[in-house]
């Protein structure tokens, strides 16, 4: 029987689908009887969307003009 | 001319290639307007990994800039952004081992605690998964999520970075770093036990305000 520990130790190959038919066997298993495996597998799932979201970032315009005023420089210059 | 709103993916890519066939013969506004459409992606990256502005800003000169110059050799058999999105992670990464050089070994992270028997020894008080869809990031959340990514070691943090929000392939980063896939992986779930954890605190003091 599989621990909370060997569980979530698998728990990216079981996102990623790359568990052996066996291990994904076991873990199931382990899930059915755990609910707070479960709830950790949920909020693991879920953690990568969030950050994503939270670490969001536009070019500020002042440096987008920067970004446009350099490159036109630079093309010129080289052309 | 580019749309001010952002068009689905396969609009988009279409577009770049419309105007990657212009640039690639010259015209010079098409290839302004392909960067005005992945600048923001760009920037985000290069700030996400360097978390300085002014780094951020040169890196995205030198990645549209080495875009230019290779634009006649970009053959198109991935999508512009994917394309300009590496050249910047390899600019960015760059940056960040020459500083690196200077830094001090790194910590290994430790995962969640567990008993003697393997149990989890603190389990989330409540899924909070759900909380995740939807609507607007609560702003509080946001800061707990930046500076938790800040504290991660810079080894981990690049890979969550990398795979996570730019969403890179493995193999792309494993060619980027230089480090084998399993190492890449392993890093790469230390780091999201590590995000969840801190998540999972600020929610956890957030319900006992309630
Ligand atoms: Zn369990």
């Amino acid at each position: 029987m599989y621990t909370c520990k060997d569980s979530i130790n698998l728990l990216m190959d079981y996102l990623d689908g790359e568990m052996t038919p066996e291990d994904a066997q076991h873990l199931k298993e382990h899930l059915q009887g755990c609910a707070p495996c479960v709830d950790f597998l949920r909020t693991y799932r879920a953690t990568p969307g969030l950050c994503k979201r939270a670490l969001a970032k536009s070019m500020p315009q002042e440096l987008s003009s920067k970004l446009t005023e350099f490159l036109r420089s630079k093309i010129k210059s080289a052309s | 001319m580019p749309q001010e709103v952002a068009t689905p993916e396969e609009d988009r890519q279409q577009e770049d290639q419309r105007l990657l066939a212009l640039a690639q013969a010259g015209d010079m506004s098409a290839f302004e307007a392909l960067v005005e459409a992945h600048r923001d992606k760009v920037f985000g990256l290069a700030l996400r990994m360097t978390r300085s502005e002014a780094d951020a800003a040169e890196i995205a000169q030198d990645t549209f800039l080495a875009a230019y110059q290779h634009l006649k050799e970009f053959r198109g058999d991935a999508a512009f952004g994917s394309w300009v999105h590496r050249i910047a992670a390899n600019h960015a990464l760059m940056r960040l081992r020459h500083r690196r050089v200077v830094q001090a070994a790194e910590d290994e992270l430790k995962g969640p605690e567990f008993t003697e028997r393997g149990s989890l020894a603190d389990y989330p008080e409540r899924d909070w998964s759900r909380d995740a869809e939807g609507k607007a990031l609560d702003a509080e959340l946001g800061l707990a999520i930046q500076q938790a990514t800040d504290r991660l070691p810079e080894g981990y943090r690049e890979v969550f970075l990398l795979k996570d929000v730019e969403g890179l392939s493995y193999e792309q980063i494993s060619e980027l770093t230089g480090d084998s896939v399993p190492a890449i992986k392993s890093r790469l779930h230390r780091a999201r036990l590590a995000l969840r954890e801190a998540i999972d605190q600020f929610y956890n003091q957030g319900s006992a305000r309630v």
